[in-house]
């Protein structure tokens, strides 16, 4: 596929953390592509990096203590990674939208909605005030909020969750992003509230055609509405591909662990299973595959060589895809197309 | 990455020994105390400021068995004494055995002015406790004024302080008692008619040496022969204006400041404690009428109540007043650890992991015991560091304005508010009580900024 | 927002009659007859007082009568100075005391949301490590010995340049206030630096400025437009307690440098036992604080959408 298929291109990003304990690697040679207009779902435990990763996209974590020591990302042709704060002001906001998990702390307390809104269009588009004015409303009606010529002048805490998280997309998509980060936006809002937000992420898509990574742990949401999905675990994608590769052709034992953890309507399914363990400190993390300690198809090779990444569009990072390993409950990848 | 795999052989790919560290946690778990004691320990400034607690408290219990100076003895010889390590002294006779010297008065040859003073000469050695001048007499002279300068003059008008002038024109000496210090002074001896000055006197320098008349050595049982070398005791922070010593003082005065500044805290914050802990435990009416009670107290402007209740107390004479200043601060300071304590006790209550505990039949003094108090604890000890330098500085505030303790007991705002009089002339007066005031509030201060971070949970888990 | 300002002010007014009761006990507290404690009382002065005051009489009736004297706004007349009134000395001295307080309340505020916006803004570097270490001596450092140390500081000054160029100590001009406002100011300057400090942190740590970074905000704007205006919210909550604390700091403040504010005359009525100023500045302070603290909390009120919109 050529380069202008892809809304973003992460390559190898890496990003540490000085901490008083020691350094944390919390992301370890990420890479991952973005298809414009489709949604590319992160999945993974708390902690496995999959939020530091997009917020190191975005300038977003704290530097220091964060740093990003290697990798690039390109947003269709232009780098985002080590750029000036800028141009890097140019593009969030304007080329890149995000939203986050907890809606109720994401926006400014003592700034009505509208404000903090209209700010946006008023820096990135030069609007007037009025005309900012005007836009928001039109905003707010996009996102379904009802009564948005009242709704603009309140603050936050008169909105309720799922209002904020639609103010929150209205905010993002407010400058028509190419690119909507949606860092875990259903987690924090009740079950009903968050098939809305889901709906209306979805609606903006076909209509604005919006490529969105969508980063979350419920791989209910992953199925409902991922194109592509990239599994991480450890700082590191394990696994990644189009959705049904991940769902029905697991290739890595983390992928299938993941699965089989996950509630489901199969009455022969009863028990939920749980993956042992505990992820390897990121402090020290191990020599080979950080998931060694807690598969139960480890072979000697795990323990001490990290694992290459097998097969091309559906990719594993995994010993048990490699020629020489026995079988084993994962989807067998092609193996002769290793990636290279 | 794929020419690494060509390497590996069949044997890599044997199943791995089942791994049995698995659930190992890799961070050791550390109690509550420990894991804030590692914090405190990493926090350079709290574990200073903790050493130098330390060695305050040791200085202000231990020192005096060092320093045996008495604190109220009165030594109206060395007034307002800089710092110094003691010294030698030499033993001379009384001030009061000099008869002075007289010559015959010479009259005026005509046509002649005053002439300059000749022979300016000192009698016996120049010493701290006097300097004894005379001079051979000016013919026309009908008295002398006699100037001392602690520099050379360098113009006639630059003669220094005018000490005196003698009565008659037979009288040819002079003795000088005006707050002599070792050094050298500048003397200069001026005729004069009555209606004029000489146009010039003669300047003799003199370098004055440390003494002690016989009377003052008898009186701190020292040698008391004329001419014998005795040791003075050293003021390493000097003396007061009433010739007491500084560091005496300063030793006694930090027993009275930190008394009051760490008992008071101790028991306004155990009934605090009580008080807070009725109020969460009961809640309801109880906790409502109690609270707003304390809610009162807490309005009632602070340092104006403690001085009233300074005057409804009324201190006798002979009191040191440090009784009813414990008093008020207690009286005027529980109610904020009591709304602490309660609110530590509500928010506790209401835990998930309380609720779980009950739940799992825990029972009421499992949990006051496993939950309430670690709890309770931290916010206790980082208020009582906080509240330590508060109390110090009130002690301080009051009785520098004459409202805390009362002279002759020292304390550090009593002994800064007598240096303040003299801070032009003498300021290590005010600036070791203040010194001390300021080091003591600012270790304990530092203290507990350490404390409350590394007690600070919230903290802990952000890192 | 007119029910939490009704509210306040009720709270405010039983605060004030706890005040003037506790007052009244503690001034009762004192040992045998308050007239007979001083030296030079007039007879004349004294037949007044004891009509006045009804010294004779119980207690209880002694409390209504000063209760309602109080209510009336009359807070008697000197015990030392014949025929001078309380009010005519609050009167006098308070303006003084309040002008020195505002400027010194004005100096802490300004200076303690700089400082530490800036001490924020330079974090762990050495704008910071300086800043904070004059708010630690601010801390650390009673009032007095400041008040010392710059009057000699001004006297040093003085000497040196050969001119008058601050007075050491009085009341009469612009220029005489401004040392003892500041010293005054210091040490909740310290506090209020360091509050701002923190509070500039937290807010830099919260969700909503990462939403207003990730909206493309140039740092200076993300700085003036949210964090700035959010940070000074906690700084504004302890403006209450700052005004108690500069306005009883006035007492040493006052002293020292002989200005002839309420606070130096308190010390001296409290020097002579002059119980009706004793009692009337006390209750008249106290009033004065709550009244302060409750125009805080409004003016807070004003400020925080939250509270004005009545959510908390």
């Amino acid at each position: 596929m050529m380069t202008h298929d892809y809304a973003l291109q992460v390559d190898n990003l890496a990003v540490e953390f000085d901490t008083y304990g020691g350094v944390v690697q919390a992301v370890r040679d990420v890479s991952f592509k973005l298809r414009k207009g489709k949604t590319l779902a992160i999945v993974g435990e708390s902690g496995c990096g999959k939020s530091v990763t997009v917020q190191s996209l975005m300038g977003l974590i704290p530097m220091p203590p964060g740093r990003i020591t290697r990798g690039s990302a390109r947003l269709g042709n232009d780098e985002l990674i080590g750029i000036a704060p800028a141009a890097l002001n140019a593009i969030r906001g304007k080329r890149i939208g995000m939203i986050f998990q907890d809606p109720m702390s994401a926006l400014n307390p003592t700034m009505t909605i509208g404000r903090q809104i209209a700010e946006t269009l008023v820096v990135h588009r030069g609007l007037s005030a009025s005309a900012a004015r005007a836009e928001v409303i039109e905003l707010l009606r996009l996102t379904q909020i009802s009564q948005p010529e009242k709704r603009l002048d309140q603050y936050p805490f008169e909105f309720s969750g799922g209002m904020l998280q639609r103010a929150m997309i209205a905010l993002s998509i407010a400058c028509k992003p190419e690119v909507l980060i949606a860092d875990e936006p259903t987690t924090a809002l009740d079950v009903t509230i968050q098939a809305q937000i889901l709906l209306l992420l979805q609606e903006l898509q076909s209509s604005h055609g919006l490529s969105i990574i969508l980063i979350t742990h419920d791989l209910g949401v992953v199925a409902r509405m991922a194109h592509d999905v990239a599994v991480m675990y450890a700082g590191q994608v394990v696994e990644s591909g189009l959705v049904d590769d991940i769902f029905y052709r697991s290739a890595h034992p983390y992928t299938l662990g993941l699965r089989a953890a996950m509630p489901s309507n199969d009455p022969r399914k009863r028990q939920l299973q749980i993956i042992p363990g505990s992820p390897p400190d990121l402090f020290a993390p191990p020599p080979g595959c950080g998931f060694a300690d807690r598969c139960a198809q480890a072979m000697r090779v795990c323990r001490d060589t990290p694992p290459p990444a097998y097969g091309h569009t559906h990719q594993a990072r995994c010993w048990l895809q490699d020629p020489l390993a026995p079988a084993s409950p994962v989807t067998s990848l092609m193996v002769n197309n290793k990636a290279d | 990455m794929s020419k690494q795999s060509f390497q590996l052989s069949a044997a890599d790919f044997a199943p791995a020994p089942p791994a049995t560290h698995a659930e190992r946690i890799v961070r050791p778990s550390l109690s509550y105390w420990q894991d804030a004691w590692l914090r405190l320990k990493k926090n350079r400034r709290a574990l200073s400021s903790l050493y130098l607690v330390i060695a305050l408290l040791l200085f202000t219990l231990l020192g005096p068995w060092f320093w045996t100076q008495d604190y109220t003895l009165q030594d109206l010889d060395m007034i307002s004494q800089g710092p110094s390590w003691g010294s030698a002294a030499l033993v001379v006779e009384d001030p009061g055995a000099w008869e002075g010297v007289r010559g015959d008065a010479l009259p005026l040859p005509q046509g002649q002015e005053l002439g300059a003073t000749t022979q300016l000469t000192v009698e016996g050695a120049a010493t701290t406790q006097y300097v004894r001048l005379y001079w051979n007499a000016v013919p026309g002279a009908q008295h002398y004024l006699i100037y001392r300068n602690d520099h050379a003059p360098d113009s006639g008008q630059d003669l220094g302080l005018p000490l005196g002038e003698t009565l008659r024109p037979e009288e040819l000496s002079f003795a000088d008692r005006l707050q002599l210090r070792p050094q050298t002074y500048w003397y200069t001896v001026i005729a004069s008619d009555g209606l004029t000055e000489a146009a010039s006197g003669t300047t003799l320098a003199v370098t004055t040496e440390r003494a002690i008349t016989t009377t003052q050595a008898r009186e701190r049982g020292l040698e008391a022969t004329v001419g014998a070398s005795v040791q003075l005791p050293a003021h390493p922070f000097g003396t007061d204006y009433l010739g007491r010593d500084v560091l005496a003082r300063i030793m006694e005065g930090a027993r009275v400041s930190l008394f009051i500044g760490i008992v008071a805290p101790l028991l306004f914050i155990a009934i605090g404690i009580v008080y807070g802990g009725i109020c969460g435990y009961f809640g309801g009416t109880l906790d409502i009428v109690l609270m707003r009670i304390a809610d009162f107290v807490i309005a009632l402007p602070f340092l104006l109540f403690m001085i009233l209740f300074r005057i409804g107390f009324g201190i006798g004479p002979g009191e040191s007043g440090i009784f009813p200043m414990l008093l008020a601060l207690v009286l005027l300071s529980w109610p904020s650890s009591a709304r602490l304590v309660r609110g530590q006790i509500l928010q506790i209550r209401g835990e998930a992991y309380v609720q779980a505990a009950r739940m799992l039949g825990a029972r009421s003094l499992y949990l006051i015991f496993r939950h309430l108090v670690p709890n309770v604890m931290g916010p206790i000890l980082v208020t009582l560091t906080f509240a330590i330098p508060m109390a110090i500085f009130t002690e301080a505030f009051l009785s520098f304005i004459g409202m805390g303790v009362s002279p002759p007991t020292p304390s550090w705002g009593a002994m800064s508010n007598e240096g303040i009089r003299t801070m032009l002339s003498s300021p290590h007066e005010l600036l070791f009580p203040a010194f001390f005031i300021s080091l003591t509030v600012l270790a304990f201060n530092l203290l507990g900024d350490g404390l409350r971070d590394a007690l600070d949970s919230r903290l802990r888990s952000r890192e | 927002m007119l029910l939490y300002i009704l509210k306040r002010l009720g709270i405010g007014i039983f605060t004030i009659w706890f005040i003037a009761t506790a007052t009244f006990t503690v001034m009762h507290l004192v040992p045998g007859d308050p007239l007979a404690n001083d030296k030079a009382v007039n007879p004349t002065i004294r037949a007044n007082l004891e009509r006045q005051y009804g010294l004779d009489r119980p207690v209880f009736e002694q409390y209504v009568l000063y209760m309602g004297n109080m209510l009336k706004g009359d807070f008697g007349i000197s015990f030392t100075e014949e025929n001078r009134a309380v009010n005519d000395i609050i009167r006098e001295h308070f303006p003084v005391s309040a002008s020195l307080g505002v400027l010194s309340l004005f100096f802490a505020t300004i200076g303690g949301v700089l400082w530490g916006a800036l001490a924020a803004l330079y974090r762990n570097r050495w704008p910071d490590a300086a800043i904070m270490l004059v708010v630690i001596l601010g801390i650390s450092v009673p009032s007095f010995v400041f008040a010392a140390f710059s009057q000699l500081g001004i006297l040093t000054l003085n000497q040196w340049t050969g001119r008058s160029i601050l007075p050491v100590a009085g009341w009469d001009s612009f220029s005489s206030a401004l040392v003892p406002a500041l010293v005054l100011g210091m040490s909740t300057m310290a506090y209020m630096t360091r509050l701002m400090r923190s509070s500039m942190l937290e807010v830099a740590n919260t969700d909503y400025i990462r939403t207003a970074r990730a909206k493309g905000l140039s740092a200076l704007r993300i700085f003036f437009r949210h964090q700035l205006r959010n940070a000074i919210l906690p700084v504004i909550t302890v403006l209450g307690p700052a005004i108690a604390i500069i306005t009883t700091g006035g007492f040493v403040v006052e002293s020292v440098f002989a200005i002839p504010g309420l606070g130096r005359y308190f010390v001296q009525a409290v020097a002579q036992l002059d119980y009706t100023v004793i009692m009337g500045t006390t209750v008249f302070f106290g009033a004065f604080l709550v009244l302060m603290v409750i125009a805080v909390d409004i003016l807070y009120g004003f400020i925080d959408p939250r509270i004005r919109l009545g959510a908390l």
